[in-house]
């Protein structure tokens, strides 16, 4: 029994659809994260577990405890916004308090409580800071520290770092899914930035347009996506489309620059299909600047190159399409020219034929 | 910074300030004056208008009772117009926009329609507020109302909804989060409101000559009435008085601002 449940939940204003039908299933201790584009129903699914928004249908179960029709003070759940919403009329102290003394916990436990989490987010000696005296990144962890001290079922992360500046985000990252693996709290955390769901997640579900369109670990969701949509939001991918042909070995052939080049077939991807769309990462395309290597049988010509720093970017034309590769930049490589002549490949496990 | 005004800016606003102030100027030295009839410049000083005001019957009547009318109506404008600020704030309903117009209309027009719509009201429907306090009542309740709105929507502009959303999920009921939480965040805004919706009803004028009775006289009618008849300076010294406790309570809101702000300020 999983320990959050969602089934067949939904939210429509009016006609309108933020979430359509929704099943999932969340682990106890798992960090959870609903992934996708702004106005993909993740910021409403979260709040529907909150209890801010009423489903228009279905069912949640948190803890063996239907919740789908308590108000949010009653469902025991944590949750940190994106302005972190400290109460700007009360210091560090009273605002880790608040959830204890909602609790008529006593004053003497109350002040153990808030210094031992104060401690925990590394915040010891801030009781007396206001709002306004905090930075970015204290008032998240401030926020955190007044969600953890209650002890929630589970804890809601809605979109955390980014208000942040890209340094700090990076450092928070680590730090929150740190947090999380310390106090074993079941996370679900809701972003639009692929980056942070990798780092962070046990499982992350990729939606869009009110619709889950895949549930897996982050290495599944990067490296077999199950639609277009999915490998292309997730990371940098080339999505070309090529004509089949013949099946070998579970792989499938896909004919480039005149060559057969082996990919698998997505899940989902349906037999007997004439032409197929091919996904690629970047980092996966194998080059080799001579011809006759059986890793690299596809001639192509470079377009571009970039200089990315710890990577190198090339364009690479092939019949009509544009693929992109990165190769590390290590002391041994050559410098290309646009126009020289390049040969490339794949490992068939890389190429993923998706079935839109 | 002030040595970058330009010279220019700096007398326009001087003129400004002269322009505004110049009528109270004169009421006020008109109050001192020392000649039988209201005029000006002064003949010299003296208390005696003053001390006809004080000892005067019906001014002292009407100044306690414009005083007691104002106060009636900061109490009911205040909560009527939070409630319609947080309403016009929080609601997802669609005819919000005409709402808030239609609420706020009184600000825009003119006191005579409003005083004299309420009056055909009272007098075509027969409920019996014809020239009654109640009716006064509520007619300077309508007019203040807004005042309330606007600066309560205004700092609930400013207000993130998520605080009062973070109080509910940390266990607070909606009665509580709003006690605990929204309403110190918005009371600044709630108490300016308050002093206006006071001081926009003791100074009523339109509205009152409408619906107010003889025995019932807010203290600007019975200015208006005792001028119609003799020109006495005895209306300027009600008239400091009155200008007194406007300014008492703008400086008043001022303090209550200014120590919220000290409150919130003292540990930077």
């Amino acid at each position: 029994m999983s320990y959050v449940t969602l089934s067949g939940v939904s939210k429509f204003y009016g006609d309108v659809p933020a979430v359509k039908i929704l099943d999932l299933e969340i682990q106890q201790g798992e960090f959870f994260s609903l992934l996708g584009p702004s106005g993909c129903g993740k910021s409403t699914t979260l709040r529907m577990l909150a209890g801010f928004v009423k489903p228009t249908s279905g069912d949640i179960i948190i803890n063996n405890r239907d919740m789908t029709h308590l108000p949010p003070e009653h469902r025991n759940i944590g949750i940190v916004f994106q302005n972190y919403a400290i109460f700007p009329h009360l210091n560090v102290f009273e605002n880790i308090a608040f959830g204890l003394r909602m609790r008529k916990t006593a004053n003497d436990a109350i002040k153990q409580k808030v210094e031992a989490v104060l401690e925990q987010v590394g915040l010891s000696g801030y009781e007396n800071r206001f709002q306004r005296e905090l930075s970015g990144g204290q008032q998240q962890r401030v926020a955190l520290a007044r969600v953890l001290v209650i002890r929630p079922e589970i804890l809601l992360l809605d979109e955390p770092l980014s208000a942040l500046d890209k340094k700090m985000r990076e450092e928070m990252k680590y730090w929150i899914k740190g947090i999380q693996q310390q106090t074993g709290i079941t996370t679900v955390y809701v972003t639009h930035d692929q980056g942070e769901a990798l780092t962070m997640s046990d499982r992350i579900a990729v939606m869009n347009e009110g619709a889950i369109l895949q549930i897996g670990s982050p290495s599944e969701i990067y490296e077999v996506p199950k639609s277009r949509f999915v490998g292309e939001f997730i990371g940098e991918s080339n999505t070309v489309t090529l004509p089949l042909g013949t099946e070998k070995d579970g792989y499938l052939g896909v004919r480039i620059g005149g060559v057969d080049l082996m990919a698998r077939r997505a899940p989902e991807t349906p037999e007997n299909l004439g032409t197929g769309t091919i996904l690629i990462r970047p980092e996966n395309m194998i080059l080799s600047d001579t011809a006759g290597q059986d890793a690299t049988p596809v001639k192509g010509r470079i377009r571009s190159e970039t200089y990315q720093g710890a990577l190198i970017r090339y364009e690479i034309e092939v019949d009509e399409a544009v693929l992109v590769a990165e190769v590390h930049n290590t002391p041994e490589l050559v410098t290309r020219q646009s126009g020289d002549d390049i040969w490339f490949g794949w490992h068939p496990d890389s190429g993923v034929i998706l079935p839109d | 910074m002030e040595r970058d005004i330009p010279i220019f800016l700096k007398i326009a606003a001087v003129l400004g300030f002269v322009y505004l102030l110049a009528p109270i100027f004169v009421v006020v030295l008109a109050g001192f004056n020392s000649s039988d009839f209201l005029s000006f410049p002064p003949d010299g000083f003296s208390l005696r208008w003053i001390k006809k005001f004080l000892s005067s019957d019906k001014y002292m009547t009407s100044f306690l009772f414009s005083f007691r009318l104002a106060f009636m109506t900061m109490v009911v404008a205040t909560v009527l117009g939070t409630i319609a600020a947080i309403f016009l704030s929080r609601s997802a309903f669609r005819g919000k926009g005409l709402l808030r117009t239609f609420f706020l209309s009184p600000l825009v027009l003119p006191g005579v329609v409003v005083g004299l719509s309420l009056y055909a009201f009272y007098l075509s429907t027969g409920i019996g507020l014809v020239r009654t306090v109640w009716g006064l009542w509520i007619g300077h309740i309508l007019y203040s109302t807004p005042y309330v709105i606007g600066t309560v929507g205004a700092a609930l502009a400013v207000y993130d909804v998520s605080v009062e959303e973070a109080a509910r999920s940390l266990g607070a009921s909606p009665w509580k989060a709003f006690w605990k939480v929204t309403f110190p965040n918005i009371s600044s805004g709630i108490q300016a409101g308050s002093i206006f919706a006071f001081i926009v009803s003791f100074g009523q004028f339109e509205v009152s000559l409408f619906l107010s009775a003889p025995n019932n006289e807010p203290l600007p009618i019975a200015m208006y009435n005792s001028l119609r008849y003799k020109f006495e300076p005895d209306a300027a010294a009600a008239g400091i008085f009155a200008i007194t406790l406007v300014i008492a309570s703008v400086l008043l809101t001022n303090r209550l601002v200014n120590l919220h702000k000290m409150a919130g300020g003292r540990l930077k």
